[in-house]
């Protein structure tokens, strides 16, 4: 206890002085890569026998939940045959000692009870060597939402030392498993996957607003490929442009503001307007193709493609267009750069001997390092909300899917397999 | 096939039956000859036909439904290089042969599609299409085409003609073709 309130008064601190150096609100976020993930024992969960419903809740519960935490990198599970050397858990009487000496520095209990046909799921978290509880929820919950149950407590841990939440958001990709390219969102373990988008026409490159209320993307619904922006909770959809050839959407990281590219001018330029899309304004003045603009975590700045040099290469500029400078090198074709939600990298797109690799450019070292090694397409990179995951599509199986790796290259999974999936996009 | 062979073998039979029945039959003193009958005159029935006059070419054109005029492809399309979109001079035949095309038919408008070949993102793609797209386009306008007769599109690299993944697939998939949207 002493340890995490020491470290959430060092995050306050540091936070009160972001605030005061710059006038603008600025997110810092911290990324403790190379620590060793905070030690979890997660016991099986405690409930009623007699229930099937209750077994189910307590048995699904519990597997979403350790996915989610060895999937965190943050967290580390205590192996389960660890368990065996301690007295089995007694939520009404817990020896901290026992959890203490399997090198549990959390300990996550969960009692899941029925009561009049409601499940409920309680659960609590200890710190181990305080001998707390740190933080306790009660939850009600039919058997669809089982999931979502997990991926609240997931979210949960992650707030309680400072990282951010991001279990429950999800991600929006274009699939063609109906028939032709159509959007659809599905959770962060590719669970869940729903349709969005019932048209004929091709419906694709959707990426979300940071709140996931709204999607903007590129609809040939009308006969021209125009934006639109979808609000998928409301049933609402709003065309936002439709002159020229128009696509890339990206929502600055306030949701205030929405960068698009168009050629409503005669040739593919970047726009910056409101989050509805009013007062587009140009920032590109080129007769390159200038296209893919990425935000900066702070809203400050856009990366973005362009091929001013005779090859598409990532550039930076200010958010109004000003100071434009190149920040790729060593390769001749590198495309759809993604801003990581840090700031201090920049994933990529680069072609090489006809292969297509995602690769990270760190901005304060300069160094490069290459994410997927696959001698296939690997495409359209997007970040996970706290940087430690990026998601991208890939024809490495044949077919093309999504797929999610870690920033360190490790953990590759597969995410989609109906028809073809590409085009995912979990943060601007 | 056995089932076969015994109805076969039984018609055989009975056919071989009657033709023996029929020889016993000779002995009836043959019918008496059918009365003669007047019969009525044959009337063909018709309707008078219409004779088309004889149509022009422009007259043919325009009772064709864009579906068919589009079916016979009357604008070829032409390839680009890889990351390209300047008109190649094997593409100025092809596009002088277009105009010459759209010339005799004032009144056709089309939709020039822009497509790319796979190897590329799909954001850089989407504007390397619209740039073939647009650069066909202006050759059109440069040999006296008008421009509001002209639209185009991308679809960079989501519509691909050939399948394949080499370099013969790619360089059909690389092209801008030509739709009739208008007559």
């Amino acid at each position: 206890m002493k340890k995490s309130a020491t470290w959430i008064l060092c995050f306050i601190i540091l936070t009160a002085g972001g605030l005061s150096l710059f006038s603008q609100q600025e997110i810092v976020l911290t990324i403790r890569e190379g620590v060793p993930a905070i030690s979890l024992a997660l016991p099986p969960f405690v409930t009623d026998a007699s229930s099937a419903e209750a077994r189910e809740a307590a048995e699904t519960i519990h597997r979403v939940l350790a996915d989610d935490l060895n999937y965190s990198r943050v967290f580390s599970l205590v192996p389960r045959e660890h368990l065996n050397y301690i007295r089995p858990l007694n939520p009404k009487e817990i020896f901290f000692k026992d959890w203490e000496s399997i090198q549990a520095r959390i300990l996550v209990v969960g009692e899941v009870s029925q009561s009049q046909n409601r499940v409920i799921f309680e659960v609590k978290i200890y710190d181990v060597k305080s001998e707390k509880m740190i933080l306790g929820k009660r939850y009600q919950a039919d058997p669809g939402v089982f999931r979502l149950v997990a991926h609240r407590v997931a979210d949960e841990l992650m707030k309680l030392y400072g990282e951010k939440p991001y279990f429950t958001t999800k991600i929006v990709f274009v699939s063609n498993r109906d028939g032709n390219d159509e959007l659809y969102m599905m959770d962060y373990d590719g669970a869940n996957q729903t349709r969005l988008t019932f048209n004929k026409w091709r419906d694709y490159m959707p990426a979300w607003s940071p709140d996931q209320r709204a999607i903007v993307f590129t609809s040939y619904r009308a006969g021209n490929p125009d934006l639109y922006i979808l609000y998928p909770y409301e049933g609402k959809l709003v065309p936002v442009s439709t002159k020229g050839t128009n696509f890339s959407g990206a929502f600055s990281p306030d949701g205030k503001k929405l960068a698009f590219c168009s050629t409503r001018d005669g040739n593919s330029e970047i726009y910056v307007a409101g989050a509805d899309g009013s007062n587009a304004r140009r920032i590109t003045f080129n007769s390159a193709i200038d296209t893919a603009p990425s935000w900066s975590p702070t809203g400050r700045e856009i990366a973005f493609t362009s091929d001013r040099t005779g090859t598409p290469q990532i550039y930076i500029m200010d958010a109004e267009g000003g100071n434009v400078r190149k920040v790729s090198f060593g390769g001749n074709y590198l495309d759809a750069p993604a801003w990581s939600p840090d700031g201090e990298r920049i994933a990529f797109v680069s072609r090489v001997d006809n292969f297509f690799d995602i690769y990270i450019l760190n901005l304060k070292t300069n160094k490069i390092t290459k994410l997927t090694e696959t001698r296939a397409r690997n495409e359209s990179p997007s970040w996970s909300p706290d940087g430690r995951h990026i998601i991208f599509s890939s024809n490495m199986s044949g077919s093309i899917q999504v797929y999610s790796v870690d920033y360190d290259a490790s953990n590759l999974r597969c995410l989609t397999s109906q028809g073809e999936n590409k085009l995912a996009n979990w943060t601007n | 096939m056995k089932k076969f062979l015994v109805l076969f073998l039984t018609v055989i039979l009975v056919l071989s039956f009657a033709a023996s029945c029929k020889k016993k039959a000779k002995e009836v003193p043959p019918p008496p000859p059918p009365q003669a009958q007047e019969q009525p005159k044959v009337e063909k029935v018709e309707e008078p036909a219409i004779k088309e006059p004889v149509l022009t070419e422009e007259e043919i054109f325009l009772k064709k439904t864009l579906e068919e005029i589009n079916q016979e492809k009357p604008l070829a399309m032409i390839h680009f290089d890889y990351d390209r979109y300047n008109i190649r001079p094997d593409a100025v035949p092809v596009l002088e042969a277009n105009a010459s095309w759209l010339k005799k038919y004032p009144t056709v408008k089309i939709l020039v599609e822009g497509h790319c070949d796979e190897r590329g993102t799909e954001e850089y793609n989407l504007a390397l299409g619209e740039k073939r797209a647009k650069s066909t386009m202006d050759y059109l306008v440069s040999l006296g085409i008008s421009a509001d007769r002209i639209r185009i599109i991308s679809y960079g690299k989501s519509q691909p003609l050939d399948p394949g993944h080499d370099e013969t697939a790619w360089a059909k998939n690389r092209r801008a073709q030509f739709l009739i949207i208008g007559k």
